[in-house]
């Protein structure tokens, strides 16, 4: 009898068991791949972890931007699809994906236009180095403008061997005298201007 | 027939016609001297502003009347909108904001050829003639390819509505000054072009050129600066400045225009620059034209374009025709572009006001192909990708910063140079200025390097500016024994262009701390909670109090959704925010957001709300943004510069036409 017992309470365990294995494993799936793409987080077992913080969604979110509005980043948008994304997002934090998958899977998704971030590699590399050569190239003509003005100025001061500067510098109070001047000038009596 | 329709087509077809006698009475006038033929091309593109101020006040008629048999206004109008939204649908879509643009810069075309053209003979014909071909292009577009005076077959009983995103006040006046500032640009163009064309290659143009690039420079800043605060206010994402590819189109043609109004003086006061100058107010021009190009092609994705058609490529064709023929009138006079004067020495003003212009260059250059990348990726790999503000950040922060620096220099540099010690002597104490405020803002914990940089700089601006007008003001005091508050008007009197430009640093270095401390330092947080519930947020206790309905019944909105929010601080009541959603009838899709601010000089607590469901659980973020109110501080005070700089407290009548003091004289031919 009590083997018997024993025997029915193996048999109801291992059911159970087998149950909760066949229940539980879909419905993580389900989760990690709501339209069947892969995702390198799905294929990972989902070790147990706290449940994220809105900061850490936030941030997350923030890096994404919704796939049918115009720049609107996904954490302002209120678009239907933009709250299952984040939704989902919240998600698959639970579930111990980085935020480096989360973006990747949606990348894969709806295509690069959705990361906030332009990636730094590839054919995105021509943008920055537009952007260096943009800077670099305006430094260098600034700089061969100033020197092309100062030698075309000592040329001209060469040639006219005569001609030195004889005006004075700049000076601290250069605003201050042509304003006091121009107050004396006021003040004079008219016959003296 | 529609009589309104037939009378505003028939105004801009008759503007086109006086636009086309502007060119040819220039032409022939200037080739046979011709005095009556000169005149008749003046009176031409007075006529052409009537013209199409009578079109505009047609359409505007039409708006008010709801005549729904015109297509444009059953696209942007209906008939539950107030009359000043009728003002908003006015410029918006297509047809409306070619129409707006068209003719306020025939206004200012018109305003350009009465009070200066008398005043220039050697190049009356040219800008004249240059004028009437602009206005020419832009007619041809609104005639032919997005006419607002199109009838439609089927009269509707009542309007779509105007675009849910412009339903707002800050529309009344952000467009009108956007594109008023877009068009401006054109009368600098116009003069450099005389110059070209006339061979007057002297100061004369640039004298002439500056207090128009001053009011184009005003305008255009004043538009940005209003549309800042439309997105902070309307589209609910808690920032003020999303590097959207028109905004960039927005802001491209304002930075070559502070750059010659900059250089200028340098051309002005040393006869240098001649070439630069030129091609500073030929890119504004193109770029203010590849604006409306990028804004109307639907090329470039973006929030704001609300009115794409085929008249795309038209301006592209535009704009390749206004650059070709800039490039080539100015190499045809580039060997007699030379400079008239010394350039002293490299440490002077004239470095730092040279330096100034090619950095505004540089920024542009990064922000055009910020804009343009998504186009290229797309067009050459097939992939649409997003240039968004994590780049625009990265790149332009360390700009930004050199553009404080050079701020700095530029003010404590003097013209010509001077010996080294003079130059250590000047710098000596806003070095130490910069320096101390670095170390106290690293000590009070700002860790970013760009922060703290920017932060420090605006410090030291603030220095710079503040002794220069205290050295001016005791000057002045010393001189005529004059109080305080009148020593300081007498700057702004005396010298309103250098004074003003002091007060636009100052404005800039307000508003660079403002962005340092609402982006750098920015906080947010969401929520989702029940009538009755609080949350907290920075030290604020929010409860949600309950869901309000409005149906205000006006511009098509169909109901508004309140999110009632009590925010106390240490039981203390602080503010009542109401964020919320808005509902349109004719587009169920795309509500919009009701934005909540409560603000103080020190944070902004900014609140919308972005949903909720049937039990009124509301989902709501909070955006602590610190320092946020200073951007439109620094804004007020950036425009109160540009506005002194004009010399509207100039005293002296006298000075005021003299070629020194800012306003332009008239010219003598040249010999």
């Amino acid at each position: 009898m009590r083997k018997a017992t024993r025997r029915r309470l193996t048999v109801i365990v291992s059911l159970v068991a087998i149950g909760l294995v066949t229940l539980g494993a879909p419905r993580e799936v389900r989760a990690q791949t709501p339209t069947g793409t892969p995702s390198p987080a799905a294929t990972r077992p989902a070790p147990a972890r706290p449940t994220p913080s809105d900061a850490q969604v936030l941030a997350v979110e923030q890096q994404l931007l919704c796939p049918l509005c115009v720049n609107e980043r996904l954490d302002v948008c209120t678009l239907a699809i933009c709250n299952d994304m984040k939704q989902l997002i919240r998600e698959r934090l639970a579930a111990g994906s980085t935020p480096d998958d989360i973006i990747l899977f949606f990348e894969t998704r709806y295509g690069p236009k959705v990361r906030a971030e332009l990636p730094r590699r590839g054919f995105n590399l021509v943008l920055f180095g537009w952007v260096g050569g943009a800077i670099g190239l305006t430094a260098v003509a600034a700089g061969c403008a100033l020197y092309s003005m100062r030698r075309d100025s000592d040329r001209r001061l060469a040639r006219a061997a005569s001609h030195t500067s004889s005006r004075p510098p700049g000076s601290d109070d250069r605003w201050v005298d042509a304003l006091v001047d121009e107050a004396h000038e006021d003040d004079a009596p008219r016959g003296t201007r | 027939m529609n009589v309104i329709a037939t009378l505003g087509a028939s105004a801009l077809l008759t503007a086109l016609a006086a636009s086309v006698v502007a060119i040819v009475a220039s032409a022939a006038g200037h080739r046979f001297a011709n005095r009556a033929l000169l005149l008749a091309g003046r009176r031409a593109i007075i006529a052409t502003a009537l013209l199409t101020t009578m079109a505009t006040v047609t359409l505007a008629y039409a708006l008010i009347t709801n005549d729904f048999s015109i297509a444009h206004v059953a696209s942007v109008s209906s008939r539950n909108m107030q009359l000043e939204m009728k003002w908003a649908s006015l410029y918006s879509g297509q047809p409306g904001s070619l129409l707006f643009w068209t003719w306020s810069m025939s206004l200012f075309m018109a305003a350009f050829t009465s009070i200066t053209v008398p005043k220039i003979p050697w190049g009356a014909a040219h800008t004249v003639a240059t004028m009437g071909a602009i206005l020419c292009g832009f007619l041809v577009a609104l005639i032919f390819l997005a006419s607002p005076f199109r009838v439609s077959p089927i009269t509707p009983a009542d309007g779509q509505g105007l675009n849910p995103l412009l339903v707002d006040p800050g529309m009344l006046i952000h467009p009108p000054f956007l594109l008023t500032g877009l068009v401006s640009t054109s009368i600098p163009f116009v003069l450099g072009v005389a110059a070209l064309l006339s061979g007057r290659l002297d100061a004369a143009w640039v004298r002439h050129a500056r207090g128009w690039a001053l009011t184009s420079f005003l305008i255009l800043s004043i538009g940005n600066m209003l549309g800042a605060w439309w997105a902070y206010t309307v589209l609910g994402w808690g920032g003020y400045w999303g590097w959207d590819p028109v905004e960039n189109s927005a802001i491209l043609p304002l930075l070559p225009m502070i750059g010659f109004l900059h250089t200028l003086i340098v051309q002005e006061r040393r006869g240098m620059l001649k070439t630069w100058n030129l091609v500073l107010v030929l890119a504004a021009f193109a770029l203010a034209v590849f604006g409306t190009f990028n804004v109307r092609s639907g090329l470039v994705a973006s929030v704001h374009s609300f009115a794409q058609s085929n008249v795309g490529p038209y301006f592209l064709g535009l704009m390749g025709l206004t650059v070709l023929a800039s490039v080539i009138l100015i190499a045809w006079r580039l060997p007699r572009l030379h400079a008239e004067a010394d350039f002293d020495a490299l440490a002077s003003r004239e470095t730092g006001l040279i330096l100034n212009s090619y950095l505004m260059i540089a920024i542009g250059l990064v922000i055009l192909g910020g804009t343009l990348f998504p186009v290229f990726s797309e067009l050459l790999r097939d992939i649409r990708v997003t240039v968004g503000p994590p780049f625009y950040n990265d790149v332009t922060a360390p700009l930004l910063v050199l553009l404080l620096l050079l701020i700095v220099v530029g003010t404590v540099l003097p013209w010509r140079g001077g010996a080294t010690g003079h130059h250590v002597r000047r710098f000596r104490k806003p070095l130490i200025v910069a320096a101390a405020s670095w170390i106290v803002l690293g000590v009070l914990g700002m860790h970013s390097l760009y922060a703290l940089a920017a932060t420090g700089l605006c410090v030291t601006i603030g220095y710079v500016t503040f002794r220069e007008y205290f050295i001016a003001a005791r000057g002045l005091r010393a001189a005529r024994g004059a109080s305080w508050p009148s020593a300081v008007a007498g700057i702004f009197g005396r010298d309103p262009r250098r004074a003003g430009g002091y007060l636009v640093h100052l404005g800039v270095a307000i508003m660079a701390v403002a962005v340092v401390g609402s982006t750098v330092y920015q906080q947010q947080t969401r929520h989702i909670v029940s009538p009755g519930e609080t949350f907290e947020v920075a030290g604020y206790a929010f409860h949600y109090n309950d869901l309000i309905a409005k149906r205000p019944g006006i511009n098509g909105i169909e109901v508004e959704g309140l999110t009632r929010l009590e925010v106390t601080r240490d039981g203390r009541n602080v503010a009542v925010l109401e964020p919320g959603r808005r509902f349109f009838t004719n587009f169920p899709d795309q509500p919009t957001a009701i934005v909540a601010v409560d603000s103080t000089l020190a944070r902004d607590l900014y609140v919308f709300t972005q949903g909720w469901d049937k039990d009124r659980k509301a989902e709501i973020q909070v955006f602590v943004n610190p320092l946020a109110k200073w951007l439109w501080i620094g804004g007020g005070v950036y425009t109160l510069g540009g506005l002194l700089a004009f010399g509207i407290l100039r005293r002296d009548p006298v000075r005021a036409t003299s070629p020194a003091s800012g306003a332009a004289p008239a010219d003598a031919e040249p010999a």
